[in-house]
């Protein structure tokens, strides 16, 4: 196998990361009558498998889990999911050949491994569903050419995804086809039906194509979403102990502040978060997202190139091939660092407070966001993917820091996240040295306001509110939000 | 004489540009028990959270707890709403997630809950046991927090408060959910703490109280009137008894004549048999009372009607003539019914508007998420006008009152005129007047032929039109009766 986009001529590389619709509630009109009837498989039952699961069953369709031998034999925990839920599991020889539709919902490490084992077992004619592309782009998974081969991956972890069709809703999702199998020219058809299936038709869907996927979901989850936060928070809270702070209350400010800063980006985008701090303060917190932007953009810019040319997921593999040597290293140092060690202090901090003693989250978000950004337009993605994949996603992860910091944000996210997490934070922390020694409590740790009384240059307010609301990320998100506006609030500290 | 326990001079409370509190005053005399009563929106749980100084206010307040006391010096407020949080702090919870399980536990157990109440308040597991007793509730020390029905976290949170034996306990609404046996071990219980010298402020407006409360007041127009014990709170003034809506008014489109048929219905979690066998047949129109204790079945079986649990496809029943799982939706069937139920409460978007949570109806979403056209929107004006929301209709659900968030769900409930009606204790955190007048909606309802399932707790607060009953007792089918002889 190798890798399917690096095959590709120009033309067709620009054309693949080029598909990008945001689709119209009218294109769902059909609900899920592509697949009434179908027996649908799904493979794995974690988080993400069971609560597709349990959607899909309640909009009507006949659902049924496959695993492993070895995991039904020894009742694993994806077993008893699925069996206490009152589905019917079965191993992979028992329900793929019976199966219409097989959804892969296993790690990406396993996909190879899996698709292999499932394969000749599937009918003619029968779909094989991804939720994300890593395989497909990044491995050349050749799938038989009888099989069509979708993707449906909702954005948001899986508790999201039943919390929010229970209550009515929905949660946004992205759908692709994979050109190379489309025989039928049933894929779209299906993949839209699974989509309302799972309650997405209702909180956006985003077209968008395998290729593009998979560039940028890895630039975003390696940079701005998983990389820059742990890097930011890291880096606080070692400045503020370092200056003084109680280490607790230190803590406790990074552990929730990232969480509460970054709710105001979900409601009303960067502008909305920048508008939390007071006038001087949000000068300020602008001049210093400005430079982190140019200290940080040829590393922004790296990772995307290694991105696109493949360098990222061949390292990457050889790390699995070396039995997650890099992996299993950097993680473990995660969990020894002070933050992670420093239990949050019992002091009350107000909502408002984690946004004026913490300027400088703010700053690393909009730089951060905007960078990742940026950069995925520059490389041919177009803004609606890279908004997903950046400004989207960014309380979603600062929710899992809230609950329990780096370590179980690492937790959380895929493999191959975290690994793209961990390659970024190694080569940030050095970056930032220079920078991070002229910052002082005034932008983490204490209140930015204290001792100043407010005033500042009208033209220059002005100027920096026309700089962040004219960027694009803003204008293609105000666009995006309005099918999103009942997203629920995630509830803070 | 002493001073007094809790002194209150003019206090003032505005709420938006309203004022909800104006020049009130009351002196709580060492020894003294309260029962404070008001009509729903008036003040009460204001007054309580004041005096736990949970909320600003302007004016005086001062408590002189008794230093010679062993009891805690605590002002310990029990709220009408009840919280709790997962094992990692969170209390992100969704409606029916109860019901779905998941290999890893996500709350802790009672056990372990209480377990930690006792760490932090430094008292003794021993003493609890009485408590859990009384209640009913000891079988439930294994059970998960999230497993509990909304009942069942009512006894919790009054479990821990009287454990703790504060000098000053504020009970707000504490009987809501309650099922009699429970309520009448409650009164028991309270007794025995205030014998042992806490003082009790109780909020609420039943009938059947501790006997140690010998004090009396309303809250009215902004201030405490001290009341006799015969003169208990009416709410007779502010009713307006306005037509029903039209649209309200045809009779009900039946698809089929069976509503609800159910052959051998089990559910079961792990070993433990939450219903067991159960037959049930619900004909259109029929009008059902549904009883049993806290813990007997009654959510779990409304929840299998609802759609709302993964257990109903295992099962041999019907739902409005269709074998369930048999390819519909939950969306199809939820179209057909109207829904309130404690839980729906609880979990419902405190962030959608009063206007927006009676228009959701439509849908079965909880808030709204678009825009229900021209019909649609004039018969929600309709309702807003017919439960006299009118004033309240652009407020957000969580900045308003218990009860008011109630009539606004009740609303919501009846908006589709359904086939079938599921009321599942409808009139927690209303005052009588205006139970008695939604129990007359029921009852107008009915008459157009709704099929009617009503679960309520307290006798004297039901339909007229009920004419069937199911109870339920351990998960079994205990009776089911005749009361009613109708054509």
């Amino acid at each position: 196998m190798s890798n399917y986009f690096n095959t590709l001529p120009l033309r067709e590389k620009l054309n693949q990361l080029g598909v990008c619709d945001f689709m119209e509630s009218s294109e769902f009109l059909d609900g899920v009558n592509a697949l009434k009837g179908k027996k649908l498989v799904i493979v794995g039952c974690g988080a993400q498998g069971l609560n597709q699961g349990l959607n899909l069953r309640d909009s009507g369709l006949d659902v049924a889990y496959t695993l492993r031998k070895e995991a039904i034999e020894g009742k694993r925990d994806s077993w008893k999911n699925a069996t206490e839920n009152n589905f019917t599991v079965g191993t992979y020889e028992e329900l793929i050949p019976s199966a219409d539709i097989v959804i892969n919902l296993t790690p990406d490490k396993q996909h190879t491994a899996v698709v292999n084992a499932i394969m000749p077992l599937m009918k003619q004619g029968a779909t094989l569903l991804y939720s994300h592309g890593f395989n497909i782009v990044e491995e050349g998974m050749q799938v038989r050419k009888d099989i069509t081969v979708i993707m449906v991956a909702p954005k948001c972890p899986g508790s999201e995804v039943r919390a929010e069709y229970v209550r009515g809703f929905g949660v946004p999702t992205l759908i692709a086809v994979h050109p190379e199998n489309d025989p039928e020219g049933k894929g779209l058809a299906q993949a839209k039906a699974y989509c309302v299936g799972t309650g997405g038709h209702r909180a956006g869907v985003l077209r968008s194509s395998f290729v593009a996927e998979v560039k940028s979901d890895l630039m975003g989850e390696q940079t701005i979403l998983c990389g820059l936060l742990q890097t930011g928070s890291i880096l606080s809270f070692d400045k503020m102990v370092e200056k003084g702070i109680d280490a607790g209350y230190a803590s406790k400010l990074v552990q929730y502040g990232v969480e509460v800063i970054t709710e105001a980006l979900k409601q009303g985008g960067i502008t909305a978060m920048m508008d939390r701090l007071s006038n001087v303060a949000k000068i300020r917190a602008f001049e210093v997202s400005e430079e982190l932007k140019d200290i940080m953009r040829p590393l922004f810019q790296k990772h995307q190139d290694d991105i696109m040319s493949g360098e990222f997921s061949r390292i990457m593999m050889e790390d699995w091939a070396a039995g997650d040597k890099n992996l299993l290293a950097w993680r473990a140092e995660t969990g020894e660092t002070a933050f992670e060690k420093t239990p949050a202090g019992d002091v009350k901090i107000g909502e408002q407070e984690y946004f004026d003693n913490y300027t400088l989250m703010v700053a690393f978000v909009r730089a951060g966001v905007e960078l990742a950004f940026e950069t995925m337009v520059q490389a041919g993605i177009k803004p609606e993917s890279a908004y997903y994949e950046s400004l989207h996603e960014t309380p979603l992860i600062a929710n899992t820091i809230a609950r329990k910091k780096l370590f179980e944000m690492n937790r959380v996210i895929s493999d191959t996240a975290e690994y793209g997490c961990y390659l970024f934070d190694q080569a940030c922390k050095p970056l930032l040295a220079d920078f991070m020694s002229k910052v002082d409590t005034d932008l983490v740790g204490k209140n930015f306001n204290e001792g100043k009384d407010g005033a500042v240059d009208n033209r220059n307010l002005i100027a920096v509110n026309d700089a962040v609301r004219s960027h694009q990320v803003e204008q293609i998100g105000a666009e995006l939000r309005k099918a999103m506006t009942a997203m629920k609030a995630i509830k803070t500290a | 004489m002493s001073q007094p326990v809790v002194h209150i001079t003019n206090l003032n409370l505005r709420y938006r540009q309203n004022t909800v509190l104006q020049g009130l005053d009351w002196a709580i005399q060492r020894g003294e028990n309260w029962l404070v009563c008001g009509k729903s929106g008036s003040g009460k749980t204001s007054v309580a959270k004041a005096i736990a100084g949970q909320i600003s206010y302007s004016g005086n307040i001062k408590i002189n707890f008794d230093t010679s006391c062993a009891l805690p010096a605590a002002a310990h407020y029990v709220a009408n709403w009840y919280q709790f949080k997962d094992l990692e702090g969170q209390s992100n919870f969704y409606y029916q997630q109860r019901y779905n399980k998941q290999s890893t536990e996500t709350t802790a157990s009672v056990r372990a809950e209480l377990e930690n109440y006792a760490r932090k308040h430094q008292l003794h597991l021993s003493e609890v046991v009485a408590i859990l007793d009384a209640l009913d509730f000891t079988e439930l020390l294994d059970a998960t927090l999230i497993q509990l029905s909304s009942g069942e976290h009512k006894k919790l949170q009054l479990t821990k408060a009287i454990w703790l034996k504060p000098q000053l306990l504020i009970l707000d609404q504490p009987y809501n959910g309650l099922d009699a046996r429970s309520r009448q071990n409650l009164n028991i219980l309270l007794e025995e703490v205030c014998s042992h010298g806490t003082q009790l402020i109780l909020i609420s407006n039943e009938q059947e109280i501790p006997a140690s409360i010998h004090r009396y007041a309303e809250i009215r127009d902004g201030r405490l009137h001290e009341i006799a014990a015969g003169q208990r709170f009416s709410g007779l003034q502010q009713q307006v008894t306005r037509p029903v809506p039209e649209f309200l008014s045809n009779p009900t489109v039946f698809s089929s004549f069976q509503i609800i048929k159910m052959i051998d219905v089990n559910i079961s979690y792990g070993e433990k048999h939450v219903l067991k066998n159960i037959n049930w047949e619900v004909n259109a129109g029929e009008k059902w009372l549904l009883q049993g204790p806290n813990g007997s079945g009654k959510s779990t079986l409304l929840s299998l009607i609802t759609g709302d649990h993964p257990q109903a496809y295992a099962n041999n029943f019907y739902l409005f003539g269709n074998k369930r799982g048999s390819g519909e939706s939950i969306w199809e069937i939820k179209q057909r019914i109207g829904l309130i139920s404690p839980e729906l409460h609880w979990y419902f978007d405190p962030s959608a508007t009063v206007w927006q949570s009676i228009a959701s109806g439509f849908y079965d979403s909880s808030g709204l998420f678009c825009d229900p056209g021209y019909t649609k929107r004039k018969q929600t004006d309709e309702l807003v006008h017919y439960f006299g929301l009118e004033e309240y209709k652009n407020v957000l659900m969580s900045e308003l009152p218990l009860g008011h968030q109630r009539l606004a769900l009740l609303a919501r409930t009846i908006i589709k005129n359904p086939e079938l009606l599921i009321l599942d204790e409808p009139c927690q955190g209303l005052d009588q007047q205006q139970t008695k007048h939604f129990n007359q909606l029921v009852d107008e309802l009915c008459e157009n032929g709704t099929t009617l399932i009503y679960v309520g707790h307290f006798e004297s607060q039901l339909p007229a039109c009920i004419e069937k009953r199911i109870v339920l007792k351990n998960g079994e089918v205990k009776s089911v009766e005749t009361l009613l002889e109708n054509a």
